[in-house]
């Protein structure tokens, strides 16, 4: 397992308040950390921060060991880090024009695309929705086309905000499993939630956005393997 | 990008639509009054002076004042109008450089049927804007200070009258539209003959009177000044005028027919 | 009404035989308002993204100034635009007065506060999350406000339709930019008051159909787009 990300005094304040003072914090591939935390603490735009949307006052990041400005690394976020709406935004166009959008920009020739879309579409399991207009479809399938659409892209960070909070045991059950498919083929996930109990067995770790303050909270009910990593 | 591109190419497109007139003939811009282009002369003798002196002309029809006045700011380069007094202080000022008197046409008083004002058969116009005004007869003026509007002021000026009163209407429009609505309204309004000729198809009124000398209404072409604006396509103005005064300028003149009736009298010198 | 049936007939006639000044003046007409609408649309798309999107001193006042914009009558335009580029005026010197250039560029000008207001609402109206999940997903700037235009494309369109219905049919700043120069700077709106002074009522009637068509179509394609535009957000 290895250190992907560092932030050190990551300062964000929203409208002349103090939104947050974190010290460290560390993000590693392989992992899902589940980060939680009140309503309006900040977790969104924590993870937006990440992903580089949304800019702090102030930080020093250090990125595959060389340290650089939060400006800097935020470019390099950029389709590396990838956030996930609370409900992802899908374009107006197909299922295929959607998944392969990241790649379009990329600039890949068509033909490889089309090869990783497929294969992207069979991972999902939607292969049969292709040439659907994304707007059709239902909540669990768009959930499976934004996944899908973030994945093609080998992103090495995924930022979850909220995946499941409005969704029915099933479309849940859907999401745990693509997670933790995701974080099986080494990406790292952090996922903002209000409900972590139900994440808990997903998540090797989990922080506590609190009071301006990130902390490390002790293991979740299910209690599975913990790896313990050093945050303050 | 592909949008961008074709915005550039629009852009560049457009830029190339502005004058670039190498090898084209001459461009002369002349402003005149609307009654002069509405008489349609110019339909007969304009592609012949194109023709003739290799030149083309943006003809842009306005009021005399407007006229005057894009003479004065240099936007065309030549103005042919027919406001004597007007002409001779724009030369006078500097703006033009000689005023040359090429034809006249009349003015005519046209009215109802009824002629409530009994100036019927008349000639001398002051007297019978006396009668419209002492009968208080609907009278429609032009309003809006072109040639025909000035002549009016001057009839008016020399009877020693002053038009005041609900029966006095000033339109503010041009002469097509000024006799539309002295048709509406059963009026008396003073017109150039050669719209009259084009319009009394249309028009429910009638000539009245006509004949006199102060009807007589002359035009004058001026080239507008070149030491004011050097880009003023002078020569070719210069051969636009001597154009005017040719003797086959004067047979299209005299020989041009509104309604089987003579409208312009070119002056021979 | 004898005359009115009268003039309607014969400017059937003329529509349809093909009478050349006619049909002149119908493509001037176009050919202005296409290129002027084309050239203050990109440029009404940026101005209103960027009024959506940023923060800036002004801004609001930038928002109410464009709306009110859209009041200006376009004869005011027109005497503006007269103003410049008449030799006398500032931009004299690049002889633009009485050409099509001019009223291209009056009319892109008169388009310009109805477009910027009509796509600001739109780009306003937009989901925040499009912007956010083109970039995430690796799109650079340009790429994302292409994008955001596609999502958004039904309201714009209709900014686009309205747009140009305001300008091919306006005579204030055509008249005083253009000269109304027959087979030159003469198009629909300023043949018709031209021809309606004459008293030629057939001429006018004409055009005055091919003009009532155009507006019929284009509301009809209006309607359309906003429907379109709501269904989809």
């Amino acid at each position: 397992m290895t250190e992907i990300l560092r932030y050190s005094d990551l300062r964000k304040s929203v409208h002349g308040r103090l939104l947050f003072d974190i010290e460290v914090l560390a993000i590693h591939d392989r992992t899902c950390v589940a980060l939680s935390g009140k309503n309006g603490a900040g977790k969104s735009t924590l993870l937006r921060i990440i992903a580089g949307l949304e800019a702090p006052d102030s930080a020093t990041v250090s990125y595959a060991g060389q340290d650089l400005s939060w400006r800097r690394a935020a470019r390099k976020m950029r389709g590396n880090a990838i956030y996930l709406h609370q409900n992802p935004y899908l374009f107006d166009c197909s299922v295929t024009d959607n998944i392969a959008y990241g790649l379009r920009r990329r600039g890949m020739p068509l033909r490889e695309i089309s090869v990783k879309v497929s294969e992207a579409l069979e991972w999902a399991g939607i292969g049969h929705l292709q040439m659907r207009n994304a707007r059709e479809l239902s909540g669990g399938e768009r959930q499976r086309v934004a996944f899908a659409r973030a994945r093609i892209l080998s992103p090495r960070i995924l930022l979850l905000d909220e995946p499941t909070s409005s969704m029915d045991s099933e479309s849940r059950a859907q999401a745990f499993r693509m997670i933790k498919l995701l974080k099986d083929e080494g990406v790292s996930i952090i996922v903002a939630t209000h409900e972590y109990h139900t994440l808990a067995h997903l998540c090797d770790d989990h922080l506590l956005l609190q009071a301006g303050g990130l902390q490390s909270q002790p293991p979740g009910p299910q209690g599975s393997e913990r790896k313990i990593i050093p945050y303050s | 990008m592909k949008r961008f591109i074709a915005n550039l190419l629009y852009l560049t497109a457009l830029l190339l639509t502005v004058p670039a007139l190498a090898g084209e003939p001459a461009l002369v811009r002349m402003a005149t009054t609307t009654s002069t282009d509405n008489s349609g002369l110019f339909d007969v003798i304009q592609p012949v002076f194109e023709k003739e002196l290799d030149i083309r002309v943006h003809v842009i029809a306005v009021g005399t004042g407007r006229a005057l006045e894009l003479g004065r700011r240099g936007d065309v380069d030549v103005v042919l109008v027919h406001a004597k007094a007007a002409e001779e202080a724009f030369v006078q000022a500097g703006y033009g450089l000689q005023r040359h008197e090429i034809m006249y046409n009349d003015f005519v008083i046209v009215g109802p049927p009824a002629d409530p004002a009994g100036v019927r058969g008349m000639s001398d116009a002051g007297k019978a804007f006396g009668k419209i005004a002492g009968a208080s007869a609907i009278f429609v003026s032009r309003g809006d200070d072109s040639g025909t509007h000035k002549k009016e002021k001057a009839i008016w000026q020399q009877a020693d009258i002053r038009p005041e009163g609900d029966w006095y209407r000033q339109v503010g429009q041009g002469m097509g539209k000024t006799l539309q609505i002295a048709g509406e309204l059963n009026g008396y309004t003073l017109v150039d003959r050669g719209t009259w000729l084009a319009y009394r198809a249309k028009s429910p009124l009638q000539l009245v009177v006509s004949g006199g000398g102060e009807l007589r209404n002359p035009y004058g072409i001026i080239a507008v000044n070149p030491e004011r604006f050097p880009d003023v396509n002078h020569a070719a103005v210069q051969r636009l005028i001597d154009w005017f005064k040719s003797d086959g300028a004067h047979a299209l003149i005299s020989g041009y027919t509104v309604d089987g009736e003579q409208l312009f009298y070119p002056v021979t010198q | 009404m004898d005359s009115l049936s009268a003039a309607t007939a014969e400017s059937f006639r003329l529509l349809f035989s093909g009478d050349a000044d006619l049909w002149i003046i119908i493509f001037t007409s176009f050919s202005v308002s296409v290129k002027a609408i084309l050239f203050a649309v990109p440029l009404a798309f940026v101005v209103a993204f960027l009024m959506a999107h940023l923060r800036y001193p002004g801004r609001r006042a930038m928002i109410a100034g464009f709306s009110a914009m859209q009041s200006i009558p376009a004869v005011v335009v027109g005497l503006t635009v007269y103003l410049v580029f008449s030799r006398s005026g500032p931009l004299g010197d690049l002889k633009l007065l009485f050409t099509q250039t001019s009223m291209v560029i009056g009319q892109a000008l008169l388009a310009l506060p109805m477009l910027v207001a009509l796509s600001h609402a739109a780009f306003q109206a937009a989901d925040r999350r499009v912007w956010e999940t083109s970039v995430t997903l690796g799109a650079r700037p340009v790429r994302a406000f292409m994008t955001l235009i596609h999502e958004i494309r039904f309201g714009l369109i209709a900014a686009f339709i309205a747009g140009f219905g305001r300008i091919i049919a306006e005579v204030g700043c055509s008249m005083m930019v253009g000269g109304n120069i027959l087979g030159y700077t003469r198009n629909i709106p300023t043949a018709i008051a031209l021809e309606t002074t004459k008293g030629e009522f057939a001429q006018a009637i004409a055009l005055g159909m091919v003009l009532l068509m155009l507006a019929l179509m284009l509301n009809g394609m209006l309607a359309f787009f906003q429907g379109r535009g709501v269904m989809s957000s």
